[in-house]
């Protein structure tokens, strides 16, 4: 058994802390200090984005979750794991060319026109799934494709929580054959925003400032034709898409939350060092010991378990269940730290300029997927009813 | 309604073996095999509800079935909570995971003994069996994807 980290993907992991600590944190005060609105949504001038875009280039790290058969770097998970943990120490929204894999599966032409620009963000890709008023109640999604003459008649309403980008599209899944269910039946289409028929509404969002509100835009589809070479993947399989990276994307969303907790972590131990109470260090009370205690024990044992699961991704082993207890455990841990941190912290962290009140708003969405958490378990439940002892 | 005397579930075995490996849901016939509604624990209109083994209505079948929770649509077809309507919304799509029969107040509880014990450890490993198999996607990797979009 060896726990060593190979030295070229620990030079990888140094290089994208280095990037972190110099040009991202500082970043944060100037982001955090733009708007009045607690709730909005952090984007970087673009400007800075492109700056930070063509450094990363020069450092040959863009595009490092892209297959090398679609001519990325083709990082293994582990080392998409050891940057993205570094990357979520930061509030700052910059990543290191992230495409969802669901357009790995397109055709040439496809990943011509629709791929390779989302990577240089010369393009923005909406992923049309949500509906307003469904939850994540898929089965029931209203969106229908009806086939026709000249290719499919999208007729519905979907929201996305991307920002608008002038030259946007979206992925959208729509049923073609409802009676066939939601595992059968939905069929996933590539709907440029020029296509008449074809809506977005920006439902009060601020796009030329630095910040965004929370509030999705809304895609709507009224009558609008969509030829038949966009559609992506095979009819009615819209949910096989991405089939072969999907399930390493939420090994790599553990990471992130691992990241996000270090960094709560890092500035409760600061601040406990440097704050008073009743004359002497908060750092010498047994209670916020024990809370700083519990952090880093929560923090290693899911980055253990992280990079299990990512090492066993990359022998190309079934990674289900791993993927389930990383989800399920690392959610919690980063709601147990940033629980933590506010306690050693003396009380809700209130102040909206801080980068550590975004990291716990951030960890409180993430736990409050409850149905998420149930399904994970589930899937466990299941290998263990199997009777896989691993 | 299960009675004092409930049926012999060996002298329908084999007729209850056939209905349960069958994939429409079969609590309707279950409850026709049962003993049935007695007048000792009815109201005395029983008889004007339509025969001692009748449904009742109740809705606990439709509301246990899991193929009606993961596709809820199918419930919009009627507003009808018989055993009937379980029949027609889910006509060949049943999970056999014998919940219908179960809950249903019908049912004896001598078919409902034999089911657990001798039909259980195989349902649930049918119904595990359908949990992250190949072939089924996670939607919730989809929903992950949609809602962690930058």
């Amino acid at each position: 058994m060896d726990f060593t980290i190979p030295e070229e993907l620990k030079m990888l992991q140094t290089l994208a802390r280095d990037f972190v600590k110099e040009k991202l944190l500082p970043l944060e005060r100037e982001l955090l200090g733009q708007d009045g609105d607690p709730h909005r949504k952090l984007q970087l001038p673009r400007e800075t984005e492109e700056n930070l875009i063509k450094m990363v280039k020069g450092m040959g790290l863009w595009g490092l979750g892209l297959p090398e058969e679609l001519g990325g770097v083709g990082l293994s998970t582990l080392g998409i794991c050891l940057v993205e943990e570094e990357l979520a120490k930061t509030i700052v929204p910059f990543n290191f060319g992230d495409v969802t894999p669901l357009l790995f599966d397109g055709n040439e032409k496809q990943r011509e026109y629709y791929l390779f620009p989302v990577l240089g963000k010369r393009r923005q890709a909406h992923i049309a799934l949500l509906e307003p008023g469904k939850g994540t109640d898929l089965a029931n999604m209203q969106t229908r494709a009806e086939k026709v003459a000249d290719g499919y008649l999208l007729n519905g309403i979907k929201i996305s929580l991307s920002p608008i980008n002038g030259d946007d599209f979206a992925i959208v899944f729509a049923f073609t054959n409802p009676d066939a269910g939601v595992r059968g039946g939905v069929t996933c289409f590539l709907v440029d925003r020029s296509t008449p028929g074809f809506t977005v509404v920006n439902n009060g969002r601020k796009d030329e400032g630095q910040t965004l509100p929370a509030k999705p835009v809304s895609l709507i589809f009224n009558d609008c034709l969509v030829p038949p070479e966009n559609m992506l993947g095979e009819e009615g399989k819209a949910f096989h898409l991405g089939s072969k990276w999907l399930p390493q994307r939420r090994i790599i969303r553990g990471a992130r939350c691992i990241g996000a907790a270090t960094r709560l972590l890092e500035a409760s131990t600061e601040y406990a060092k440097t704050w008073e109470r009743f004359g002497r260090p908060i750092t010498s009370w047994l209670s916020v010991q024990a809370a700083l205690a519990e952090i880093a024990a929560d923090v290693q044992a899911s980055r253990l378990m992280v990079h299990y699961a990512a090492w066993k991704a990359d022998r190309g082993e079934l990674v289900s269940r791993e993927t389930a207890m990383v989800k399920l455990l690392t959610t919690q841990m980063l709601a147990r730290a940033a629980d933590r941190a506010v306690h050693i912290h003396g009380g809700p962290i209130y102040a909206d300029e801080l980068p550590l009140e975004r990291l716990c708003q951030n960890a409180v969405v993430n736990s409050a997927l409850e149905r998420a958490m149930e399904l994970q378990r589930t899937i466990i439940i299941s290998d263990l009813l199997k009777g896989i002892g691993r | 309604m299960p009675q004092q005397n409930q049926v012999d579930v060996k002298e329908i075995e084999a007729i209850l073996s056939e209905i349960l490996s069958s994939r429409v849901p079969p609590v309707a016939r279950c409850r026709l095999l049962s003993s049935g509604l007695s007048s000792g624990h009815t109201l005395d209109v029983t008889e004007e509800l339509g025969g001692v083994k009748a449904c009742l209505a109740c809705g606990n079948c439709i509301d246990i079935c899991p193929v009606l929770v993961r596709e809820p649509h199918r419930r919009q077809k009627t507003q009808q909570r018989t055993s009937m309507a379980l029949e027609s919304l889910v006509p060949e799509d049943c999970d056999r995971c014998y919940a219908c029969i179960l809950v249903c107040p019908q049912v004896d509880t001598t078919i409902k003994y034999y089911i657990v014990n001798n039909y259980m450890i195989e349902v649930m490993s049918r119904l595990e069996g359908r949990i992250g198999s190949e072939g089924e996607p996670d939607l919730d990797l989809f929903l992950e994807e949609a809602l962690s979009q930058v």
